[in-house]
């Protein structure tokens, strides 16, 4: 396991059976878009959840499935939070929950991003829905703000609306991250950006640094691509969280083979030379 | 952990099948390797042939009607229902005012049974099934042409073809196992030539894929003889010896000139003289033919022009050839074969001619005048002429096509009663619904559509309190004083041999795994691989001519493309048992329209972009793919999705002859959703 | 090792004692073809290998994780035990494949409940000394002799089967049974030694496949055109001992039961994600995956091939595809 740093995927409540998932209170909602909730948790069992940004949980609504989020809180702060949207059955399950209401939780799954290995100039970029599996790192490093250098972030949604945790930004910044935000699409009330992540990478004063990528692939590629192009990057550095169809979440299913590796247990993080490799050879 | 050898419940091909049952539950389906058709093959809803049996949907225990809600009744409360229901009616309005829709997926005992109850309980030739939608036009076409409308050959035989012609049949995708025998024959040399308007798998394996008109097989294919006549590559011999009526045939296609089918069918005179040339100078040729050619209004003379084609080149009674219609349902075949037909009793006896035959082996009298379609059921209804229906194991309001008009049918009647395995939109229009065994669940026989009689073991009990069909069927004769105490399905069977002659010499012991090809008249008789072999079922085989007629609804200003229907490899017709198998599910998850680049291009159309499709009756809204695979002006929609029912859009325009609506062809068109 | 003959007129009467401690189960015909299931007394049948694996009872088709059962709120789960059984008649191969199997689902973290299986099933399996057409367990080490670890393993000889122990367990078998057996002589040994032997050139005789040779093969081939004939049946990942992808599903709410069912990478929307794309989006992308996966990856993890060349593919393939030359004929 090369791109490590975070924690072996735990088993769940269950000593023997890692299926088991432990059971998780809703304790607040906050309305990021229109269809996208931000859900704080409470562990109903008495357990240390311990986790690193780029980790994610397999979440359940009994009797609809499960299906894996990415935690979108920082461990240094204590809450557990995660990003839904609307995408299908389970989501949907999810989003018509209420405050008191319980779902499972099996985790932390995943290897997170590999803080120890990272340089301390970093770029985070994200594209849509992608940004809330980032809100993980960002946060850390504003939490851990002296352990790293220059800080920066690029983050593009489709419209205004479609923004995540706008409420934050400000606090980003001051706390000394450079933020950029565009969108795909803008109207009478925006007054940001309007164009592509990779548009605003070209204000950042960072080169050869760690970057960590989430969102479509082509956006992946085109930051990639910029980055070790005309920044010095190179493509061991970058850092991409991937998004793949999951059912166990540890290793045993076989949905979310990235060539040999497990999604769910030799990444979501990915270095973009690995990936580049598997890509290149036509597996993956 | 047992497992149970049975035979799989989707389609015609009749696939063995073993069930894994443990703790009282199926819990996985293997194939059969020594089964002589299957040869240890299954298609991917065959291997996963038996997930809806524990379903939290099956129905459970029987309902009966109370206001908007069906509520929880016995089995004798519901029986009583039904039975003084329909007696009542029948006192006030008569027998033909009742009518049977019995099911293409019941078995052989089944269906005898309930079209016993429609003659000898209820009194009416009211019963028919889903071979009206489907294969009519081949019971009537070629009942004509040869005496007998089924499979002339086992499935095996095409491996041995050396020229296969599919027309109308997405062969991979609906009959998998017909596929597999035919792409054998590939591997050995065997040229395949497909006429579909969209480029299916078999289309892009073949050596030639034509893409016709909607609705131009006539031309096509008569222009195809017309070719072959002029070459001399016919059999003249086999049409002398044979035949009759080829003259008159011979005249008739001679019309059909290469320039003239070209205006009509679309495709260039080169490409029909090219294919022309290919089949008629094979020493066996067969032709592989399905809904494509069926569900036209000229269904029937589709048929016909078939059957005048491979007599013409003497390809009948021999390994290799012959003509293949594939059947949908696993049982439709033997649906017909039982006589749940409005004119026929089982085995294809007329009802005008063998009335007295049935009357002394049932012991009343019977009624004298042949039914009413299944199609003609649905417009008496509205009519006010038939009152009450029983409908097993069918889903009209999904599967007919113009659902407003069944959906208005239905409701017209006094008295509905359905039995089976699911609820069901036709279901929840019902005033009693009986919860049936699915397969899985009983002991019966289903025949494939190679004339195959298979043996269904059941592997479970029943569920809940539904119970084995052929045992509420006999409940049902008994309470209208027709005897029916019969120990098991076996001795149906035993009764069906008796007034069946093609069945005559079955019995479920004698079926193991092979099962028998009828005909088989007797206790002795090996079964019959192979129809027609010294002389045709009606003695000498009939040519018939038959015209090119224009579909019934053709596209214009308003509604400038046509709109085919049919199937997906993942799903089975309306999707009860296939929706509720969770890998099938997820595959194809919802409809979808199929259209042409140029079509949508035009209309400003992307690939994954919702749209309405309109049609005279209705309207759906879907995603759209945008496919090169589908010829420009045509579009497609699978059925098998209630949401946004295909036939919502298709209208009854019917076939003459065989009464098959035309679901292939409707003027369509589509728009951009907002 | 301990070892002793059992004549061949003793083996129902050892296998209906067993019975009476615990399920058996071995291959019997039904309706004339060989498949495990729970032996009840039926005649066995080990002429043939069955063409569905006896994996089958290590991963289940269908298998419940747990039940959930809702009071204001809350959930309590529930999950099952594993029932010791026996299972007589596996071959080599398959032997192997749980062994492959082994190895996967010990990979942290644990799956417990297949491991939990494993242990609870004894395996008696039956050396191959009359090797089927299709058989190619030699060229990937996985027969026609057992090479993994059992607990009885047996071999037909003229005089009946020499059963070996190969386990504190299969040691239990025998010594807690004497009735049923003569002793095994060095004569013995030598006539399985030389069956072993001949079984083994008759398969080496028909190919030259290897792992070398297969993983050339996959590089090599045309994807693009296999792809054209496969009918997606998926018969080749249920009929494999080694396969075991699976999905989970809830039924029943609000009380239920999660399961675990065998799914297939053959079929699109395995890798669909949620918002419709799709990384491997043609059928030729998967089945290549699904090579990969035999020939390099599962090597990678696990030390052994993920093929043990049990010829099963190649059986109920529907579009006839020669699974080892990977060449697309039509």
């Amino acid at each position: 396991m090369e791109a490590g740093g975070g924690q072996m995927s735990q088993c769940s409540s269950s000593q023997y059976n890692q299926y088991i998932p432990m059971q998780a209170e809703i304790v607040d909602i906050d309305v990021e878009s229109p269809n996208t909730y931000l859900i704080s948790l409470k562990l109903l069992d008495d357990v240390e959840f311990c986790y690193a940004p780029g980790q994610f949980v397999m979440v359940s609504v009994m009797g609809l499935g499960e299906c894996p989020i990415s935690i979108t809180s920082t461990p240094t702060r204590n809450m557990l939070q995660l990003c839904i949207r609307r995408a299908g059955k389970i989501t949907n399950g999810i989003m018509d929950c209420m405050i008191g209401d319980v779902l499972g939780i099996r985790g932390p799954c995943g290897n997170g991003f590999p803080l120890d290995e990272m340089k301390k100039d970093i770029i985070i970029a994200g594209g849509g829905s992608g940004f809330a599996t980032l809100r993980s790192l960002i946060n850390y490093i504003v939490d851990r703000r002296s352990e790293f250098k220059k800080v920066a972030v690029a983050y593009g949604a489709r419209t205004r609306q479609d923004l995540y945790f706008m409420q934050e930004y400000k606090g980003w910044q001051q706390a000394g991250i450079d933020v950029g935000i565009t969108v795909d699409i803008g109207d009478e009330k925006w007054k940001g950006n309007v164009g592509l992540v990779t548009s605003l990478l070209d204000r950042f004063d960072i080169y050869g640094g760690s970057a960590a990528i989430c969102g479509p692939s082509v956006m992946i590629n085109a930051v990639a691509q910029k980055l070790m192009k005309e920044r010095n990057f190179d493509h061991s550095d970058i850092y991409v969280s991937m998004e793949r169809h999951m059912k166990c979440g540890v290793g045993k299913c076989e949905h979310c083979m990235i060539g040999p590796y497990h999604a769910c247990q030799d990444g979501p993080v990915f270095t973009y030379d690995k990936l580049m490799r598997l890509f290149r050879n036509g597996e993956g | 952990m047992e497992k149970i050898h049975t035979t799989c419940v989707y389609c015609g091909c009749g696939c063995g099948l073993l069930l894994h049952v443990q703790d009282g539950k199926i819990v996985g389906t293997s194939p059969s390797p020594s089964h002589p058709m299957s040869q240890g093959r299954l298609c991917i809803k065959g291997w996963l042939g038996a997930e809806f049996v524990n379903h939290p949907d099956r129905l459970k225990t029987p309902l009966i009607r109370s206001g908007e809600r069906l509520i929880k009744a016995s089995w004798d409360n519901a029986l009583e229902t039904v039975a003084s229901r329909f007696k009542d009616i029948k006192e006030r309005y008569g027998p033909d005012s009742l009518a049977v829709l019995t099911s293409a997926k019941g078995t052989n005992e089944e269906n005898y049974l309930l079209m016993k109850l429609a003659r000898a309980g209820f009194g009416t030739n009211n019963v028919d099934h889903v071979a009206r939608l489907c294969h009519a036009p081949t019971v009537a076409g070629l009942s004509y042409a040869f005496g007998s409308g089924a499979m002339t050959n086992p499935i095996s035989s095409l491996s041995q073809a050396e020229v296969v012609l599919i027309i109308g049949s997405n062969t991979s995708e609906q009959h998998p196992l017909v596929a597999f025998h035919i792409l054998r024959g590939k591997s050995n040399g065997a040229k395949i030539i497909v006429a579909d308007p969209r480029k299916t798998q078999m289309a892009d394996l073949a050596d030639i894929h034509i893409t016709p008109r909607l609705g131009t097989d006539i031309a096509l294919i008569n222009c195809l003889l017309n070719i072959l006549i002029q070459e001399d590559l016919i059999n003249r011999d086999f049409i002398a010896k044979r035949t009759t009526g080829f003259e008159a045939v011979s005249e008739s296609v001679s019309h059909y000139t290469p320039e003239v089918a070209e205006k009509i069918t679309g495709i260039p005179a080169g490409k029909l003289q090219e294919v022309a040339r290919i089949f008629g100078s094979a020493n066996s040729a067969a032709i592989v033919y399905a809904m494509g050619i069926t569900q036209h209004t000229t269904g029937t003379d589709n048929v016909q022009a078939l059957a005048n084609l491979v007599m013409a080149t003497g390809n009948v009674g021999r390994e290799g050839t012959g003509i293949y219609p594939l059947r949908g349902h696993q049982n439709v075949q033997g649906s017909c074969d039982m006589g749940a037909l409005p004119d026929l009793y089982c085995g294809y006896q007329k009802v005008i001619d063998a009335r007295q035959k049935f009357e002394t082996a049932w012991g009343r009298p019977l009624p004298q005048k042949p039914g009413l379609t299944a199609m003609e059921m649905m417009d008496a209804a509205i009519k006010g002429k038939i009152k009450a229906m029983l409908i097993v194991g069918e889903n009209p309001v999904i599967s007919f096509p113009d659902q407003e008009k069944i959906i208005k049918a239905l409701k017209s009647l006094d008295f509905l009663a359905v039995m089976d395995i699911f609820p069901t939109q036709t279901a929840d229009l019902a005033d009693v619904v009986l919860p049936a065994a699915s397969f899985a669940e009983k002991n019966g026989t289903f025949t494939s559509t190679e004339r195959r009689i298979q043996m269904v073991r059941q592997a479970l009990e029943p569920i809940g309190e539904s119970r084995q069909e052929w045992e509420v069927i006999s409940s049902l004769l008994s309470r209208f004083g027709v005897p029916a105490d019969y120990a098991s399905a076996a001795d149906v069977m035993k009764e069906i041999a008796k007034l069946t002659p093609s069945y005559g010499g079955i019995s479920h012991d004698r079926l193991g795994v092979c099962g028998l090809q009828w005909p088989c008249p007797s206790t002795d008789h090996p079964g019959t691989p192979v129809l027609h072999v010294e002389k045709f079922t009606a003695g000498l085989g009939k040519f018939r001519p038959v015209e090119h007629r224009e579909p019934a609804e053709l596209p214009d200003l308003e509604y400038p493309l046509l709109l085919t229907t049919g199937r997906s490899l993942y799903h089975f017709h309306t999707g009860t048992m296939t929706r509720r198998t969770s890998l099938l599910d997820r595959e194809v998850p919802a409809a979808y329209v199929e259209m042409n680049p140029e079509d949508a291009g035009a209309l400003g159309i992307r690939s994954g972009q919702k749209v309405i499709v309109e049609s005279r009756r209705g309207q759906l809204q879907m995603d759209c793919r945008v496919t090169p695979d589908i010829s420009q002006g045509t579009i497609f929609i699978p059925f098998h999705f209630n949401e946004a029912c295909a036939n919502v859009l298709t209208g009854q325009a019917l076939d003459p002859t065989s009464k098959i609506p035309e679901l292939k062809v409707t003027a369509a068109r589509i728009r951009r959703a907002e | 090792m301990m070892k002793a003959l059992l004549p061949r007129n003793m083996l129902i009467p050892f296998l209906s004692k067993i019975s009476q401690k615990m399920e058996v189960i071995a291959p019997v015909l039904i309706q004339g073809t060989p498949a495990f299931c729970t032996w009840t007394g039926q005649d066995l049948a080990l002429e043939e290998n069955p063409l569905h694996p006896p994996t089958e009872f290590l991963l289940p088709h269908k298998e419940t994780l747990f039940r959930y059962v809702q009071e204001s709120g809350r959930y309590t789960f529930e999950e099952e035990q594993a029932v010791p059984r026996l299972i007589l008649g596996i071959r080599p191969c398959d032997l192997r494949a749980a062994n492959v199997l082994d190895r996967i689902f010990e990979q942290p973290p644990r799956d417990h409940h297949y491991l939990g299986r494993r242990r609870a099933t004894l395996i008696a399996v039956l050396n191959c000394t009359k090797p089927d057409d299709g058989c190619l367990c030699t060229q990937f080490g996985s027969g026609p002799e057992a090479k993994d670890e059992y607990d009885l393993l047996i071999t037909e000889i003229g005089p009946g089967y020499l059963v070996e122990a190969g386990s504190p367990a299969g040691i239990l078998l025998l010594s807690d049974n004497p009735e049923f057996f003569h002793d095994a002589t060095d004569a013995h040994l030598a006539e399985k030694s030389d069956l072993m032997k001949k079984a083994s050139e008759q398969i080496k005789l028909h190919s030259d496949i290897s792992l070398q040779k297969m993983k050339d093969r996959i590089k090599r081939a045309d994807w693009e055109s296999l792809e054209k004939e496969c009918f997606n049946c998926g018969g080749c990942t249920f009929v494999c001992p080694v396969c075991h992808c699976f999905n989970i599903l809830d039924l029943g709410i609000p009380d239920g039961e999660r399961v675990r069912c065998r799914d297939t990478c053959i079929l699109s929307g395995f890798s669909r994600l949620a918002g419709g794309a799709n990384p491997r989006k043609s059928p030729g992308e998967r089945m290549k995956n699904w090579y990969l996966d035999k020939f390099e990856y599962t090597p990678q993890k696990t030390g052994l091939a993920g093929c043990v060349g049990c010829g099963r593919c190649q059986k109920v393939c529907m579009a006839e595809i020669d699974r080892w030359k990977l060449e697309a004929v039509k």
